[in-house]
């Protein structure tokens, strides 16, 4: 492994700007680095950071899912709805998920068989999802759920470690193992970086791209979930807008717009960032308006940079001057 | 001889005991260095800005050496946004946060660990509703009265008979539910038997919400009367709604407002009556009870009395909108009408 190719790339990059807000943060910040407050810079985001790896296979596949937000929404109203009409919690939670996996057909359905632009039909169900949420909990908010299901979501399962954090952990290394090794992720590549050779070469596109976004419903459907979990609570505008906060995090992971390129270690590198950049602004007491103009700059940054040729941009400077 | 010796002790620790039992005032100490953070329902509110203005005056009445800091989150990140601070706040170790809750029972499990940590929970404007996680609540008015004062407001603009709706802030603060709650309870009473409340919409404290909410309660109820808007974004979108299709005549809104913002629609007749009260005033009082509770010199139990500075002596009391919770009573609250808002304005 050349490790000066590797410093070079777009990962290198990531990693050299996650180690500077480290240390920068470790200095101004004495509490940064404690236990408690690297678990509680996981926990506050942990939900979108779930979605956002199911989201590095859609967009490496050339599609978009927007639904996911109202997608976690739906699954946390339709599992507070059914706790309330008295369905027991456990059956509430795989039925939300069977929800998600609907979803994510429906979405599928449009996209893979009809052909229709996944940007358009998942706008659709963005809107649809999130009205279907406010039907089921109207403007109220739902409460009270079993001790043991809002400890899974607020206290430590393994020592101090969430539930959520554990499940994140399993599900990168399944995914990772997925995109990275098997043959399901080869055809993600190849089906992202041109749909019609892979047709050609016998591949069913349109089974991989509906299995893709049934994934993407049932794991935004498990991230729904968990925040239900953590904050004891549903209601109609649970995750309102998390689908761009993870797909900002996506790009900025490296993963092409246009399909075909980045990786599950990219979209981490690029969590670890805006999570550690995030806390430690928090921690300096910067908050509100201030912390989302620097995520937005930071997104600017991330779909400019990698999409810039950096030699040709100088290049042509040193001509003109 | 002995037993001389032992009255007389017995009696030292009597009258010892009488002086303590007698509930004594505390009068808090200055200068202890204390870090507090001020946590509004998000930022950008007049009326969360006076409150802050109020907490700094305390802040440097009391000498605090150390750091008041007003940071809250963005209105589309309220929930979000109040726990992630709160949980901030646990791990830098403030002192206490002064919390308007905008996030209802969610803001429970962070609150409680940022307890845990050894930070005070003064609730102030919305409490928590259950009370878990929160040491004392600093009413700005009795909850159960607001109801009864804002029934009444309704009854005289629909002049005893008429319907009415509720535009409120957002579904989950805790506040405004109360005071909903509580005009629900007063409005079953034999004078309002003539007056019906429609509906209860939520503009979510964001003006073009709550102006288009206004609207869409109008165009679905062609008998409206009052708007009642419990919240000071609310009422003035609605008014400013009312004015712009020139429905004045017919619907009148009315609730809990800002003089300076309301003074044009009461002027005009779109918001005859209205009511508040000072939030320079609830801010400073909630950081006096902050202080006092973070420095240990207040224990924040039922029955103790101390003086908040130039506002007077104040008891923590059982809350009786919530039992088991502790509150502090500010009160009182003024009406404004065409009267009064001109110079409350200035």
């Amino acid at each position: 492994m050349n490790i000066l190719k590797q410093l070079k790339s777009w990962e290198g990059i990531l990693l050299a700007a996650l180690i500077v807000i480290i240390v920068v943060n470790s200095i101004l910040t004495p509490q940064f680095l404690t236990l408690s407050n690297q678990i509680n810079l996981f926990s506050l985001s942990i939900e979108k950071i779930i979605v956002a790896l199911i989201m590095t296979f859609i967009i490496i596949n050339a599609e978009i899912d927007l639904s996911v937000g109202s997608m976690m929404g739906l699954s946390a109203c339709v599992f507070g709805w059914m706790f309330l009409n008295g369905v027991p919690v456990w059956l509430a939670c795989l039925l939300a998920i069977g929800v998600g996996g609907l979803g994510g057909a429906l979405n599928g359905y449009f996209i893979s068989k009809l052909g229709l632009p996944s940007l358009v039909v998942t706008l659709a169900t963005l809107i649809g999802f999130r009205g279907l949420a406010r039907v089921f909990v109207e403007d109220r908010g739902i409460t009270d759920f079993p001790e043991w299901f809002d400890n899974l979501g607020q206290q430590g399962f393994i020592g101090s470690i969430p539930f959520a954090m554990i499940f994140f952990v399993i599900l990168f290394i399944f995914l990772y193992v997925i995109l990275q090794k098997s043959g399901f992720g080869r055809k993600t590549y190849i089906i992202g970086t041109n749909r019609d050779v892979a047709d050609f070469t016998g591949i069913d596109t349109g089974r991989h791209k509906l299995l893709l976004f049934i994934g993407s419903g049932m794991i935004a459907a498990c991230a729904g979930l968990l925040y239900a979990a953590r904050l004891g609570a549903v209601r109609g505008d649970a995750a309102l807008g998390f689908e761009l906060d993870i797909i900002t995090i996506v790009l900025l992971g490296g993963v092409s717009i246009f399909g075909g390129t980045g990786n599950l270690i990219g979209t981490l590198l690029a969590i670890l960032i805006v999570l550690n950049l995030r806390n430690g602004m928090a921690l300096m007491n910067i908050t509100g308006h201030i912390q989302t103009g620097v995520i937005g700059i930071l997104l600017i940054i991330s779909v400019i940079a990698p999409n810039i040729n950096i030699s040709k941009f100088f290049g042509k400077r040193q001509k003109t001057s | 001889m002995k037993s001389l010796k032992l009255l007389g002790l017995a009696s030292a620790l009597l009258m010892s005991s009488v002086s303590f039992g007698a509930a004594d005032t505390i009068t808090l100490e200055s200068g202890k260095d204390i870090n507090m953070v001020l946590l509004p329902k998000f930022l950008g509110i007049l009326v969360f800005d006076q409150a802050n203005d109020g907490a700094q005056e305390a802040h440097k009445e009391l000498k605090n050496p150390g750091e008041l800091l007003f940071v809250g989150p963005t209105p589309e990140n309220s929930v979000a946004g109040q726990i992630e601070i709160m949980t901030t706040s646990a791990t830098q170790g403030q002192g206490a946060v002064m919390l308007s809750n905008n996030a209802g029972d969610q803001i429970v499990p962070s609150a409680k660990a940022a307890q845990a940590a050894g930070t005070k929970i003064v609730t102030w404007d919305s409490p928590i509703p259950s009370g878990e996680g929160e040491d004392v609540f600093v009413a700005q008015v009795d909850f159960g009265s607001i109801g009864t004062v804002m029934a009444d407001m309704a009854h005289s603009l629909l002049d005893g008979s008429g319907q009415m709706a509720v535009l409120s802030a957002t579904p989950d603060a805790s506040n405004q539910n109360a005071w909903i709650a509580a005009m629900k309870e007063a409005l079953k009473g034999d004078k309002y038997a003539k007056i019906e409340l429609v509906d209860v919409v939520y503009g979510n404290d964001q003006a073009e919400v709550s102006y288009n909410r206004a609207l869409a309660l109008v165009d679905k109820y062609p008998d409206l009367g009052v708007i009642m808007s419990p919240t000071t974004v609310g009422i003035q979108a609605a008014a400013k709604a009312m004015q712009d299709e020139g429905l004045c005549d017919q619907v009148k809104v009315s609730g809990l407002g800002l003089p300076a913002e309301m003074l044009s629609y009461t002027l005009n007749g779109c918001a005859p009556e209205f009511t508040l009260w000072d939030f320079r005033d609830l801010g400073y009082l909630t950081y006096y009870t902050a202080y006092g509770v973070a420095s240990g010199q207040l224990k924040g139990e039922i029955g103790e009395t101390f003086t908040a500075g130039r506002m007077g002596d104040y008891t923590i009391e059982e809350d009786p909108g919530r039992p088991g919770s502790k509150r502090i009573l500010m009160g009182p609250f003024t009406i404004y009408n065409k009267d009064n808002v001109e110079a409350a304005a200035k």
